[in-house]
């Protein structure tokens, strides 16, 4: 299992937009790739819209990214690159 | 006559076609064989995601892209694993039909995103109640009114119109729309403005009295709707859609003309922006900039401070999208009437007289103030940027706003980061004392901007929220007229630009005025652009000169008023 944190950049949140690509991205690894975040007492699951829209994430909230499997490194990596990159949308980077 | 909800301008006339959902009705039946039973689940929501997918193609080709996008998220929504799985589950576990497994878990979801405090969520409430349906009548075989064959000349009349009716309309064949619920907001609203469909919204009780076929008239501009109306009416209002459509025709021609008065006067006609996807409007109505940039957007509706970078990647966007022409930003305008719990701040007492906009600004250097200005400074790089102050008080305020602006543009160069090293400062006047005191303030900026509705309310000692003394809130007020004249003469005077935003730059009746007084620059929401671009190009400074002399020596708004409303008459 590894995992690591990062903040949503997103000005609007995950919004359904964001939301399906950080999903789209998710559902290419085999490892279970789950969330967690400060508002939400029970994990995020990465690879479902609705679970992740359910978790109500705002701009500037920090999730942890956990994944579990046999490509659990790529996965967690593709993971913090796809929120680095702002899931489809123009967000500021961090200098 | 019916009365409802404007929710898009124009007038349709034409035969109504109600498109009615079949009221569903969903039993909890067992079934014997529950593999049989989630093998027709799954049939059946293949066939829901292929039309679906029909829809979003239909919709980005009749309407647009953007438009489009709900219905695709209604296919990452059907495709979710977690929603087919849990509906399998709940057939298996229960072994009950699938119809009544769709209607449990959707309902689930549905009142979770409907208790959510964000509206973005909340829509996805209607969206999951949508998918639910559709799944729900291809398993039971009810065939979706087909909207996209209806015939030319069409009014479309529903109880409501889901994202996935609307995605089907054709607007060559769709002349009106009427529904019994939604409003200005709703999502069958935003639609039919796109469109360009009059739609009138929240009509009670419509469905009982219209049939198939009737002749009906919908006024998307005053709400009004009627059917079958008798010969005069329907004379009348054949009459006004021509003029209407003739009107629109008319104000396209003033797309790329300058705003020039008969007399050779150059005044700029710019927008109010709130977003950077405004823009898009702006240049559809041909603006000649962007007077007003409100930047509240990138402070509310989440949980901590934006960073410096997410602010310069919205400037510059917009900067950049209206290459070359001005692009006036205006600083963080905000206080205790709205409570921010991640900057602190808390509801004030008297918020309006409080602790807001630049005051707050400057007391909140390190983390707001500074942060803004860097971001602007950096943006004024890839466009015609201008920093615009709000809520100035007194000439201590700007003149330290404008130090921590030097101070900024110093960092800058030490960093070697470009900016425009010319950017033009100027204050919005609003309050009474800057007004009073703008022959001073005048020679210490680079432009004014006149934001009406606060100078109003402050000229006024009046709430313009509280219905109760809504008899003292009028810019035609001669208190506010002296001290908008005041103003503008004051910056003629000392030669920088004077513009005015708020809505009374873009008000027919008192164009005139603020042409004859002076000012340089018009700016209001983009819609209002054209039309008040004609008014100036018809428009003659010296001839109106007169008019402004007369409305000035009146003692009372309500005699102003007459008179504008009577010149204005004589003109057209």
């Amino acid at each position: 299992m590894v995992k690591a944190s990062i903040t949503i950049k997103n000005a609007s949140g995950l919004h359904l937009r964001p939301t399906g690509v950080l999903c789209n991205e998710a559902i290419k690894y085999q490892s279970s790739i789950r969330f967690l975040s400060k508002n939400n007492t029970s994990e995020t699951n990465a690879k479902s819209v609705l679970s992740v829209l359910g978790a109500c994430i705002k701009c500037g909230d920090e999730i942890t990214f956990v994944c579990e499997g046999p490509d659990e490194e790529q996965a967690l990596a593709a993971m913090l690159d796809a929120v680095e990159s702002g899931l489809g949308e123009s967000v500021a980077h961090g200098r | 006559m019916y009365k409802g909800t404007n929710a898009s301008a124009g007038i349709g006339i034409g035969k109504a076609a109600i498109v009615e959902e079949a009221e569903l009705i969903i039993e909890q039946k067992a079934v014997v064989s529950v593999e049989a039973e989630v093998e027709r689940f799954r049939k059946a929501l293949e066939k829901t995601v292929s039309e679906t997918e029909r829809l979003a193609k239909e919709l980005a080709e009749n309407v647009g892209e953007k438009e489009a996008e709900i219905m695709q998220g209604h296919m990452m929504l059907l495709m979710d694993p977690m929603l087919t799985g849990e509906i399998e589950s709940s057939v298996k576990n229960s072994s009950v039909c699938a119809e009544y497994a769709i209607e449990q878990v959707c309902n689930m979801y549905a009142d979770v995103f409907a208790g959510m405090d964000s509206e973005m969520m909340q829509q996805r409430a209607t969206d999951m109640r949508d998918i639910k349906t559709r799944m729900q009548r291809v398993l039971l075989g009810i065939e979706t009114v087909d909207i996209a064959s209806l015939p030319q000349g069409t009014i479309l009349v529903a109880k409501d119109l889901t994202p996935s009716m609307t995605a089907g309309i054709n607007p060559k064949n769709i002349v009106g729309i009427v529904t019994e619920l939604g409003g200005k907001t709703s999502h069958s609203a935003i639609l039919a403005r796109a469109m360009e469909i009059p739609a009138v919204v929240a009509v009670t009780g419509f469905l009982k009295d219209v049939k198939d076929g009737d002749e009906v008239i919908v006024d998307g501009s005053t709400g009004n709707v009627y059917v079958n109306p008798d010969a005069a009416t329907a004379a009348e209002y054949a009459g006004r859609r021509d003029q209407y459509l003739k009107e629109k025709e008319e104000l396209q021609q003033y797309i790329g003309k300058p705003s020039v008065t008969k007399d050779g006067v150059h005044l700029e006609v710019v927008a109010n922006i709130g977003k950077p996807e405004d823009v898009e409007k702006v240049l559809e109505y041909d603006g000649e900039g962007v007077g007003l940039f409100r930047t509240e957007f990138l402070f509310m509706d989440r949980s901590a401070m934006p960073t410096e970078d997410e602010q310069y990647e919205a400037y510059k966007t917009v900067a950049e999208r209206l290459a070359g022409k001005p692009v006036i930003i205006r600083t963080l305008d905000i206080g205790g009437d709205k409570e921010i719990p991640y900057m602190g701040l808390t509801k004030d007492e008297n918020p309006f007289l409080g602790y807001r906009a630049i005051r707050l600004c400057l007391d909140r250097k390190d983390d707001i103030y500074r942060p803004q200005l860097r971001a602007l400074l950096r943006a004024s790089a890839y466009g015609n940027i201008r920093i615009m102050i709000p809520m100035v008080t007194c000439i201590d305020e700007i003149r330290e706003a404008k130090a921590l602006i030097e101070e900024t543009k110093a960092e800058l160069d030490r960093k070697g980061i470009p900016y425009n090293k010319d950017i033009q400062v100027g204050i919005m006047v609003e309050t009474a004392a800057a007004s009073l005191m703008a022959d001073v303030f005048a020679k210490e900026v680079d432009f004014f901007s006149i934001g009406t509705n606060d100078l109003t309310q402050y000229t006024m000692s009046c709430d313009r929220s509280n219905e109760r003394i809504s008899y003292l809130y009028s810019t035609f007020n001669p208190a506010v007229l002296r001290s908008i004249q005041r103003i503008i003469s004051c910056a003629n005077e000392a030669g920088i630009m004077v513009g005015m935003c708020g809505e009374a730059a873009s008000d027919p009746m008192m164009i005139p005025l603020l042409i004859a007084f002076g000012l340089n620059e018009f700016s209001m929401s983009a819609s209002a652009i054209l039309q008040s671009r004609r008014i100036i190009c018809n428009s003659s400074r010296e001839e109106l000169q007169a008019v402004a002399e007369k409305a000035m020596s009146f003692a009372t708004t309500k005699e102003v008023e007459d008179y504008m409303r009577e010149f204005v008459k004589s003109q057209a």
